[in-house]
């Protein structure tokens, strides 16, 4: 397999706004990773799981999650995803309104990378994305796919 | 319809009171019968025990006479048949024996004008008949069978006046007797008269108490209920407001966290109106640079002051609206954290609130003096401090230009409460706003301060939290006094709702 492939962002937001806002500033940062937008967390969870083009199934995911879904709640996402299962090794980038310490302090507990409050201050936003990115550069193609 | 119950109840109870004191003053009355009548029989009995007695006495003086009278005739047989010189001596005494009867009798009947007569008339006869045997013992005695009669008549007078007392005696007893018997008579009937009327009574009392009874323990049992209801209702109406309090905290939180969605992208947007923005004023700049012909007044116009001016505003709104938001979304945090009361020791604490504002106020030229020491109090450490801070930073805040300003932090204990004050001799506060400046959102007097209309809010919430009160006294410039009213021992959230 190619260690060099690239990684899909999968950016799991209800708001188109705010989806178009990340994705400007992730672009305006200069990361041209291929962004995939799922407006519930179903569709979302049939992506990453079961979607033949899907991160389980082939190259790495960057995961921005929304904690507010129509569907089912992020932080059930979250757990999922950082549980046991082939996705637990894929960085997972919060985004909420909610600023709640003790909402924040599980995220972290279950396992997310970074949490970033909406309004969010874009030059910082974008800051965290570029680290992201350079993280992304150079994370190796998980272990999983080779079977 | 309780009044009415209650006038009954009350009714009830005179006419239960009346009956019984009724009824007990007539057995009282009964029994007081009772004992005059047992009273008076009894004295009768004793009465007629000592006529008797008396009676007893008479009869054995009246046969004294009779004896004494045997004893002077045999004397004086004796003293004829010459039996011996001691017959004489045996006379006299006899006399004197009948003598002493007689006069015995005399006191015994003193209060008996009938017996009296008798007496005389007995001692009249015992004379003569002591003078007649004298008489015949004499030298000159007359011993014809003549004189003999008259001898024996004489005797028998004497014995029939003893006779006559003696059945005198036996009238008097025999009538005594019948009083007697009549007090006695009238005690049995009294006293079964009473036992009845007792009886009655008894009777009569236990059925109205059992009655009385049985309706106490009836409504006992009615207040029993009524009181666990009251209990239940009680808990039920708490649970009711617990949920009713929960669910506006659930509701401020979701509102106030929705709210802020939208208003990411108003924000979000913005900032991108304002980099396209940037852009095109580059543009318009060469543009008015290098073809000026080519640019209309009405763009520049846009590009470089509408744009720019409308952006600004629709920014500084909505950053405002979100600091409102944050506010509403703090309060609702704060009214679901939970309440841990723990003893504090307050003026540790209010110097602790004096130094960090120590910079500030050292700026303005402002002096905290905490005036120790302050109460201690057992209560939310994170709230009371919070509380104390909002009024002292308010303090500060809003001073007097052109005034020294002297911020002070004292407190006193009154009852179960304890006042802790924050006074100052700042701007004041009109005494028309007292009450909106606890509002949220309000403010009062000159808006040159930044603030949302948020802290007294807050200190407010905070305050009714953990069991307290706030108040103010101010008049505007001159300074006010923020008046903090908590309980000495907060039990928590259960003593303040039961």
């Amino acid at each position: 397999m190619n260690s060099q492939q690239a990684v899909t962002i999968v950016m799991i937001e209800d708001d188109e706004g705010h989806a178009r806002l990340i994705e400007k500033n992730i672009r305006r940062a200069g990361i041209y990773n291929p962004i995939k937008h799922f407006l519930d967390g179903t569709s979302a969870l049939g992506f990453l799981y079961d979607a033949p083009d899907g991160p389980t199934h082939s190259g790495p995911a960057l995961i921005l999650l929304d904690l507010n879904l129509p569907d089912m709640s992020g932080t059930d996402i979250l757990a999922r995803i950082k549980g046991e299962g082939p996705l637990k090794r894929a960085p997972v980038v919060v985004l909420t309104t909610t600023d709640d310490k003790i909402e924040i302090q599980r995220c972290y507990d279950l396992g997310c990378n970074v949490y970033i409050t909406k309004p969010v201050n874009y030059e910082s936003f974008a800051d965290a994305i570029r680290q992201l990115g350079l993280f992304l550069s150079v994370i190796q193609v998980p272990d999983v796919v080779e079977d | 319809m309780q009044m009415t119950d209650r006038d009954e109840e009350r009714i009830a109870e005179g006419r239960f009171g009346r009956t019984v004191v009724l009824l007990m003053s007539l057995g009282f009355f009964a029994i007081l019968a009772c004992g005059i009548a047992a009273a008076i029989a009894m004295l009768r009995s004793q009465d007629r025990y000592s006529w008797v007695a008396h009676t007893y006495e008479v009869e054995r003086a009246v046969t004294g006479t009779r004896l004494a009278v045997e004893e002077m005739r045999s004397a004086r047989r004796g003293i004829m048949l010459r039996m011996g010189p001691g017959m004489q001596d045996n006379y006299e005494a006899a006399v004197a024996a009948l003598g002493n009867h007689v006069a015995e009798i005399r006191t015994l009947t003193r209060d008996n004008p009938e017996q009296q007569r008798n007496v005389v008339e007995m001692a009249r006869r015992v004379a003569r008949f002591d003078a007649m045997i004298r008489r015949s013992v004499g030298p000159d005695a007359d011993l014809g069978p003549e004189a003999e009669e008259e001898r024996q008549r004489a005797a028998a007078g004497v014995v029939g006046v003893s006779e006559k007392m003696l059945a005198e005696e036996r009238r008097l007893l025999a009538e005594r007797e019948g009083q007697l018997q009549f007090a006695i008579r009238l005690f049995f009937v009294v006293f079964t008269a009473a036992v009845i009327v007792l009886v009655v009574v008894a009777a009569g009392s236990i059925l109205i108490i059992r009655r009385y009874t049985r309706e106490l323990v009836k409504s006992r049992a009615a207040l029993r209920l009524l009181n666990e209801d009251l209990e239940g209702a009680v808990r039920e109406r708490t649970i009711d407001l617990q949920r009713a309090n929960d669910e506006i905290q659930r509701f401020a939180y979701i509102v106030s966290h929705d709210l802020r969605s939208p208003l990411v992208n108003v924000l979000g947007f913005t900032g991108e109106l304002e980099a396209a923005n940037k852009v095109l004023g580059a543009q318009v700049e060469r543009i008015e640079s290098e073809a000026p012909e080519l640019l209309s007044a009405d763009a520049k116009l846009a590009a470089q002051e509408d744009l720019p001016e409308a952006i600004g505003f629709i920014r500084s709104s909505t950053q405002k609206m979100d600091r409102l938001i944050n506010a509403i979304l703090r309060l609702s945090r704060e009214g679901r954290r939970s309440i841990t009361p723990e003893p504090i020791d307050m003026t540790a604490m209010a110097t602790g609130v004096a130094d960090s504002l120590r910079h500030r106020s050292d700026e303005l030229g402002a002096e905290i003096h905490v005036v120790a020491p302050l109460p201690e109090l057992v209560s939310d450490r994170l709230a009371v401090e919070q509380i104390l801070s909002n009024l002292t930073e308010n303090a500060v805040k809003y001073l007097k230009p052109g005034r020294p300003g002297r911020i002070e932090i004292r407190g006193r204990r009154e009852g179960l409460r304890v006042l802790i004050e924050v006074a100052d001799n700042g701007r004041g506060i009109d005494p028309r706003d007292h009450d909106r400046v606890f509002d949220l959102f309000r403010r009062s007097g000159v808006q040159d301060q930044p603030g949302e209309g948020i802290g007294l809010a807050h200190v407010r919430a905070l305050a009714y939290r953990i069991g307290g009160t706030i108040g103010v006294r101010s008049a505007l410039g001159e300074g006010a006094v923020f008046t903090v009213n908590l309980p000495v021992k907060f039990n928590g959230e259960q003593g303040t709702l039961t």
